[in-house]
């Protein structure tokens, strides 16, 4: 393969969960598409319930999709068996959101590291085990005197730190990360992102990048997608999301983060009204539309709108954007 | 009448337990202006809540103990109130909300009650003047009053937070405490809470005590900032002077930590190391392992406050040396 010829790690097409609930279908994900390209890092923003962490489990088959198309590392593991994912889960692993509850407390950090190294037969013998468990936590900045503490012991910090290793004991390709650094102080997540960010230099991981925070995300990623109730709204390269958001939505979002700033270089606040509509049987028309300002006639008489390219790479899904 | 609506002095906070003792606030000092909102700033552990708490004379003792030190709320010491005094100052006098609204509602009572509740025993009127009261509230929050009968489930997160707040306004207090008020809601809601938050201190002539450690809200909301960390401020003055002429290199390394100033690809400055135990303080300055402009004369004597001009002090040993300045203001 040529030097700048870019390698397509995952191709998700036309993603979709329904849950079906007393009320009716539940729109977890509807309809998502995107192409990560290995060593890259794809960042999905969006509020609490737009259905972002679905996205990230239905991709790594630990939830079943209801509909649509998977295809990692150019095979589609669509159809793929329990058993048959079980192979893969060496090639795609998470990072969970709370360092406290993702762990067992009565698992040593030596027993937590090398469980998936036993789980999945990487190595043989105790020694060799050990030895990489220690590679491992050396790898993921946390000192070896810790090998036999258990989690309840640590901080924050240190148990991220922990989770970060357990997804990089099977040497994956791919790495969903679901608000890896949301339970963690200002302090401590500088440090954690940095981890994350040398570790992609260093091995050429590839991340799914999940999070509400469009500070950390803009940081982070490569690119960004933009999710409401189950949709992307809008996509494209950090640099262009932040320099030129064309989506209502997203430019509330962006203005909506509190900036520290003080005095005159402060920027001025756009509010956005309401609150975010229930998934529940949604009606083929614009989802932001009720939260809308921009919203106009053709909005109310139009359909849902599909995502469109409206410049090279950015995509965007709004009747009003021309 | 003083200039503040809360003085506190020379506070020392412990929580004594089985393994030693937590030193949760070490000899804390700060004021809050009348009509002013101070934004209380800090990592987990530095004391943010317990320092809330002793406002309220709430410390839970055993274990914690209020040491030494004064607490003067109005004109009045807190620490040496009787029960029935305390009990008419809490929720009168000063109210307090909570970051996570779920747990701060009663699951079984329609929020109306909740705050008709409050009204009905501070405020000494009969139950149905409470609940229309308690109507006016929900507007002014903006709920409609039509849901006043309604159980707090049946509401959303950023919803549940207006009506903790309505239940902390509803006695007319003269200080609100905001413990992390917005922390558990999207940036969307934070944003119109915290927008309502501003208006209605403004409209109702409250003081704030706001505790977060989110340096964005606090150039939101805040006019005077107070950094703390290890039970002690270690900067304090207002918002323009901690933000634009800071001081401390502990609030310098906030800054640097966080992601939304930095052009992407450039590297996150984290302040190294954690913070110190509680039970095991370092010998002088608390902040002295972990930053990057320590000397000797750091170790051996606990920094004092320097005046920086204005209302602005920070404790810092560096700023003998008249000449000191931090990374941040030595270029432009």
């Amino acid at each position: 393969m040529a030097e700048n010829e870019k390698k397509i790690l995952l191709e998700v097409d036309h993603l979709t969960k329904y849950f079906t609930t007393p009320k009716g279908q539940l729109h977890a994900v509807d309809g998502v598409s995107f192409q990560l390209e290995e060593g890259k890092t794809l960042g999905i923003v969006g509020e609490s319930g737009c259905g972002k962490s679905t996205t990230g489990r239905s991709v790594l088959k630990l939830i079943e999709p209801t509909a649509g198309k998977l295809i990692f590392d150019g095979e589609d593991i669509t159809k793929y068996s329990k058993s048959k994912m079980r192979k893969l889960r060496t090639e795609m692993t998470m990072i969970f959101q709370d360092p406290f509850s993702s762990l067992d407390p009565r698992q040593s950090v030596m027993q937590l590291i090398s469980e998936p190294i036993r789980e999945h037969k990487l190595l043989r013998g105790n020694d060799a085990i050990e030895q990489r468990t220690l590679e491992l936590m050396d790898t993921v900045g946390l000192a070896r005197r810790f090998v036999n503490a258990y989690p309840h012991e640590l901080d924050g910090g240190r148990r991220q730190r922990i989770g970060i290793a357990r997804a990089l004991a099977v040497n994956p390709k791919l790495v969903v990360c679901d608000e890896p650094v949301s339970a963690l102080d200002v302090s401590i997540q500088a440090q954690i992102l940095n981890l994350l960010k040398q570790l992609q230099k260093d091995i050429g991981l590839t991340y799914i990048f999940i999070t509400h925070d469009l500070s950390v995300v803009k940081y982070f990623s490569d690119d960004i997608a933009v999710m409401y109730l189950g949709q992307m709204v809008e996509k494209a390269s950090a640099d262009e999301l932040f320099a030129n958001p064309m989506h209502p939505y997203t430019q509330a979002l962006l203005s909506a983060i509190p900036i520290p700033v003080v005095g005159k270089d402060k920027p001025q606040r756009r509010l956005i009204r309401g609150e975010i509509t229930s998934p529940v049987n949604l009606p083929d028309q614009c989802r932001f539309m009720k939260r809308c300002d921009a919203c106009q006639e053709c909005c109310k008489e139009g359909k849902n709108p599909e995502l469109r390219e409206v410049a090279p790479g950015h995509f965007v899904a709004c009747h009003c954007v021309k | 009448m003083s200039d503040n609506i809360l003085e506190i002095k020379d506070l020392v906070v412990h929580f004594e337990t089985d393994d030693g003792i937590v030193k949760a606030i070490n000899g804390l000092n700060f004021n809050i202006r009348r009509e002013k909102t101070l934004g209380l700033v800090g990592e987990t552990g530095a004391g943010k809540t317990t320092t809330a708490l002793s406002v309220l004379n709430l410390v839970p003792d055993p274990p914690g103990k209020i040491k030494s030190g004064t607490i003067m709320l109005d004109g009045k010491d807190v620490l040496h109130m009787t029960d029935k005094e305390l009990e008419e100052m809490r929720g009168n006098d000063v109210a307090m909300i909570f970051q996570d609204p779920m747990t701060a509602l009663n699951p079984v009572m329609t929020v109306g009650d909740q705050i008709a509740e409050s009204i009905e025993l501070h405020q000494h009127v009969s139950g149905k003047e409470a609940f229309e009261k308690a109507k006016e509230m929900l507007k002014m929050v903006g709920i409609s009053e039509s849901r006043a009968y309604d159980y707090p489930h049946q509401f959303s997160g950023g919803m549940r937070q207006r009506v903790v707040i309505a239940i902390a306004l509803a006695c007319e207090p003269k200080l609100l405490l905001a413990d992390e008020p917005t922390t558990a809601l999207d940036v969307t809601i934070q944003a119109q809470v915290l927008d309502m938050m501003k208006d209605l201190i403004v409209r109702r002539q409250m003081s704030m005590l706001l505790i977060t450690h989110d340096l964005g809200v606090v150039a939101d909301v805040c006019d005077d900032v107070a950094v703390m960390y290890a039970g002690r401020i270690v900067e304090i003055g207002t918002a323009d002077e901690v933000f634009n002429a800071t001081r401390h290199p502990y609030t310098e390394g906030l800054f640097d930590s966080l992601p939304n100033l930095k052009a992407r690809g450039e590297e996150l400055v984290p302040i190294k190391g954690l913070m110190p135990d509680p039970m095991n303080l370092p010998e002088g300055c608390t902040f002295y392992p972990r930053c990057p402009y320590a000397t000797d004369a750091c170790k051996a004597k606990e920094p004092q406050l320097y005046h920086m001009g204005g209302t602005h002090y920070v404790a810092c040993t560096a700023y003998q040396d008249p000449n000191f300045r931090l990374r941040r203001n030595s270029n432009g």
